[in-house]
């Protein structure tokens, strides 16, 4: 098992470096200067030689990467030139309301999912499975701005509901600003969720030990919580995790439609301002996440199931 | 029980698309508004015909947020200027009413010498900032020499040009001797990076003053998120007693404008800026709302790169300003909202009048004529470069497209990202291009646009147009130093009228901000630049 989680580690690792030296190059490589944006028409060379001496821009790109790489070995990402404050200060305000509305909106897409997904395989093939299937593509091909904005429209102004956008903090103020953006995202997952929990689901349901445990005499609810649900659910956690990406322009979406201060709206502002500390500590950041919850799967697999514990063995 | 809740979920699901449409779709057709920022408050209703309410709060869904509230460093232009513009207060500042002329501030008067190279300045007497702390004469000439200095003044340099020294012979006196005399110093004086702040407070807290500022203007900052809002409270010591009416105001950043509708609509916010064209007739029909159009000096700014060998030849441009229906783009573009100009640079008080310098024409016949004594009589290919994320770009960018194909100029579309496409424009790798979304100049005269399009020192390359004209520069030169007012009118026709001519680039459409707020919001006005006068606003008692 140690060795097993020595080698995920490692490949790990190696994927972040990946991360940091493509984003590096991406976001230098695509035209446009941040201190020629920032000034505008008033663009003179001089002033525009003056920002960059500021921002450390009139240093080489291998210096420039040396330079990023030590920030993130310290935990020190620098300062950002589009806002007036450090990048850590900045990201570490925005981080919560994200993460809140993520949080909120996978639990709503599970609260609704699993249920749906459950209930879709006991009744594989019937009219119920395939309803179930129906609507749920259908919420995942509206286009998450517009059902934003729909559920925004009669939920918040013509119900009155909800606020109709905002963001606020404790337990109520979430509940209050954060349902109707968690719903615009959860919707979005749903079907994720559901399809591939329920194909999960019906290729277990099918297997011996599940007819053995029947056999027992077990309830159905047991059989399939107990049972069939753990072998299905480490699926749906590596799924989720590779969509990570979709998720944050999900996201950035949501949190434009309903004015949340988050981080996936800094990172498309930075990306504008051509702020190069802004968006590669954010995406570098999203990416030791995915890798961190990919690590963390691959420790759940290992634990919950034996046997990739065994084969992991070299 | 399960067919129960499957007809729900889609009745549910068919509700939400049926909502989508019930809004009205706009068609053409204009729309009449209440003139803004040309000296009349907006009177919706009688609520705003009684006497200014003192206390209440007022909510602002702002399009752009606020990056920082340092003057002399602006990040994100306009978000942070009108914030600004609510904390300090220079010597003079824009008429609040609309007009182009200049009025006291913190300076009461001033006289300007004969030769127009000095300014003296009386302040008004008792003047404190929020703290408490008077401000005086020598904190004044600080802020002066902070806003000269090219390495304290990053955001426009170019206004503080020309100023040869800066004194406080009294506590109550402020000079300021120019090198050479500067027609608009005056307004130049009068913009967000002349404000004043105490001196020893930002020398003694450096970057930290700006989080919490002390201030000179009609409010105080009370919170600021970033990304987020910021708050405000009304400042006991502002110069103009009695004002602002409000207690306290609140800046939501709402960059999405639908977002900004939707808050206005459902009264989550009193005022709302950045209305998109589109969205106004609607608007205009719900009771409780009311549309407020905010003239200033911005147009729709299309860039010809001279260097491209067709666009270098004058018969050529005037061709394809010919060939454009202003009238009909208006309708359908901005719904009404904006003027035929007759000005290659923005609209100003200075400009003469349309009778005296017709509007730009619409005559495919004259354009055809045109492109006939052009080397180019068989029409070119050339591409158009817009800004990506305004839909009204998109449509005008299209109207275009189609309306130069008639006269042989076949338009290549590429929309750009903004931080490319004013990249692109910085480095001149563009044949026609919108550089921004809407072209503002920073005061209401003309000197800054007149100067950045033709003098050399401007180090703008004719507003990257390339192009290059010996009479243009000598006259704009003189202008910029002329400080008799009588001859300043006259003298800025004659400029007008010459880029006219020489047509260096198009001017598509001058057009306005639209603002929105509920119709019990009274007092809400606009300088000559845009910039709200919330110290003017109230909340009058709702109707019932």
């Amino acid at each position: 098992m140690l060795v097993y989680l020595v080698k995920r580690l490692i490949v790990s690792i190696v994927v972040l470096l990946g991360i940091a030296l493509g984003t590096f190059l991406m976001i230098h490589l695509i035209p446009g200067d941040p201190a020629k944006i920032q000034l505008g028409v008033h663009a003179t060379p001089e002033a525009v030689a003056h920002l960059h001496k500021e921002w450390g821009l009139d240093k080489s790109l291998p210096q420039q990467f040396w330079i990023y790489l030590g920030n993130i070995v310290t935990f020190d990402f620098g300062q950002s030139t589009a806002f007036n404050s450090g990048v850590s200060e900045l990201v570490g305000d925005r981080v919560t309301p994200t993460a809140v509305v993520l949080i909120y909106g996978i639990l709503i897409s599970l609260v609704i999912g699993v249920p749906l997904a459950i209930w879709a395989a006991l009744r594989q093939g019937g009219w119920i499975d395939n309803a179930i299937r129906v609507t749920t593509t259908f919420t995942f091909a509206m286009p998450p701005f517009w059902l934003g904005l729909m559920l925004a429209l009669l939920l918040g102004y013509k119900l009155g509901w909800f606020p109709v956008s905002g963001y606020e903090t404790g337990i109520s103020g979430i509940l209050r600003t954060c349902t109707l953006p968690a719903l615009t995202v959860g919707l979005g997952l749903l079907v994720i969720v559901v399809r591939n929990l329920r194909a999960n689901l019906v290729t277990v349901l099918h297997s011996d030990y599940i007819e053995a445990a029947r056999a027992r005499g077990y309830s159905e609810l047991r059989v399939v919580s107990k049972h069939a649900m753990r072998n299905s659910i480490v699926g749906l956690i590596t799924i989720l995790a590779s969509l990570f990406g979709f998720i944050v322009g999900l996201l950035v979406l949501v949190e434009s439609v309903f004015r949340i201060p988050g981080a996936g709206t800094l990172l498309v502002q930075a990306v504008s301002k051509r702020d190069y500390q802004l968006v590669q500590t954010l995406v570098f950041l999203s990416g030791a996440f995915v890798v961190i919850i990919g690590f963390l799967a691959d420790f759940a697999y290992a634990w919950l199931d034996p046997r990739i514990r065994l084969a992991g063995r070299s | 029980m399960r067919k129960l809740l499957l007809i729900g979920t889609m009745g549910a699901l068919l509700a939400l698309l049926v909502s989508a449409c019930g809004g009205s779709s706009g068609g053409g057709g204009s729309i009449s508004v209440a003139q803004e920022g040309e000296g009349k408050p907006t009177a919706a209703s009688e609520i705003c015909e009684e006497e200014p309410v003192v206390g209440g709060n007022l909510t602002y869904a702002r399009q752009l947020e606020v990056v920082t509230l340092n003057p002399r460093e602006i990040k994100n232009g306009n978000g942070d200027i009108f914030a600004d513009e609510m904390l300090y207060s220079g010597l003079v500042r824009n008429d609040p009413d609309g007009s182009a002329k200049v009025v006291p501030a913190l300076a009461e008067k001033w006289d300007v010498s004969k030769d127009g190279l000095t300014y003296t300045f009386t302040l008004k007497p008792g003047i404190k900032y929020s703290d408490g702390s008077p401000i005086t004469a020598e904190d004044i000439a600080w802020n002066m020499e902070q806003f000269a200095d090219p390495e304290t003044n990053v955001s426009l340099p170019s206004l503080g040009e020309g100023i040869k020294k800066i004194s406080a012979p009294d506590k109550s006196t402020v000079v300021v001797e120019l090198e050479y005399p500067v027609a608009a110093f005056l307004y130049n004086i009068a913009v967000f990076p002349a404000f004043v702040v105490p001196k020893d407070k930002v020398e003694a807290e450096g970057d930290a003053f700006w989080k919490h500022p002390v201030s000179s203007g009609p409010f105080v900052m009370k919170e600021f998120a970033s990304g987020s809002h910021i708050t405000f409270e009304k400042n006991p010591n502002y110069f103009e007693k009695g004002k602002p009416y409000v207690q306290t105001m609140r800046w939501n950043f709402v960059p999405n404008s639908n977002t900004r509708v939707l808050e206005l609509k459902s009264g989550q916010a009193n005022l709302a800026d950045g209305i998109p064209f589109n969205q106004v007739e609607s608007l205009q029909g719900e009771s409780g709302v009311t549309i407020q159009q905010v003239e200033f000096p911005q147009e729709a700014m299309l860039i010809l790169n001279n260097k491209v060998k067709a666009l270098g030849d004058v018969h050529v441009r005037r061709a394809i300003s010919l060939a454009i229906n202003r009238e009909q783009l208006n309708e359908a573009v901005f719904r009404g909202t904006g003027t035929v100009p007759n000005s290659v640079i923005q609209k100003f008080e200075l400009d003469a009048s349309d009778q005296e310098v017709p509007p730009f024409e619409f005559n495919v016949g004259k354009a055809k004529e045109e492109m006939a004594k052009s080397k180019f009589a068989n029409g070119f290919s050339v591409s158009m470069k817009y800004p990506a994320g305004f839909d009204y770009y998109k449509q005008l960018s299209l109207l275009l497209q189609a309306e130069l194909k008639e006269i042989g100029v076949n338009v290549k579309l590429e929309e750009e990202e903004a931080a490319t496409i004013a990249e692109q424009w910085l480095e001149g790798e563009f044949e026609m291009t919108f550089p921004f979304a809407g072209t503002s100049s920073d005061i209401p005269v003309p000197d800054e646009y007149a100067s950045l399009f033709a003098l050399p020192e401007a180090e703008l390359d004719g507003f990257k147009s390339f192009w290059t004209n010996d009479e243009a520069k000598k006259l704009v030169q003189k202008f910029i130093s002329n400080t008799d007012e009588a001859t300043r009118k006259p003298e800025w026709k004659v400029i007008q009228e010459l880029f006219n001519e020489e047509m260096p680039s198009l001017n598509v459409m001058d057009y306005p901000l639209i603002n929105g707020h509920e119709s019990n919001i009274c007092g809400t006005k606009a300088n000559g630049l845009g910039v709200d006068q919330l110290q003017e606003t109230w909340v009058g008692k709702a109707s019932s």
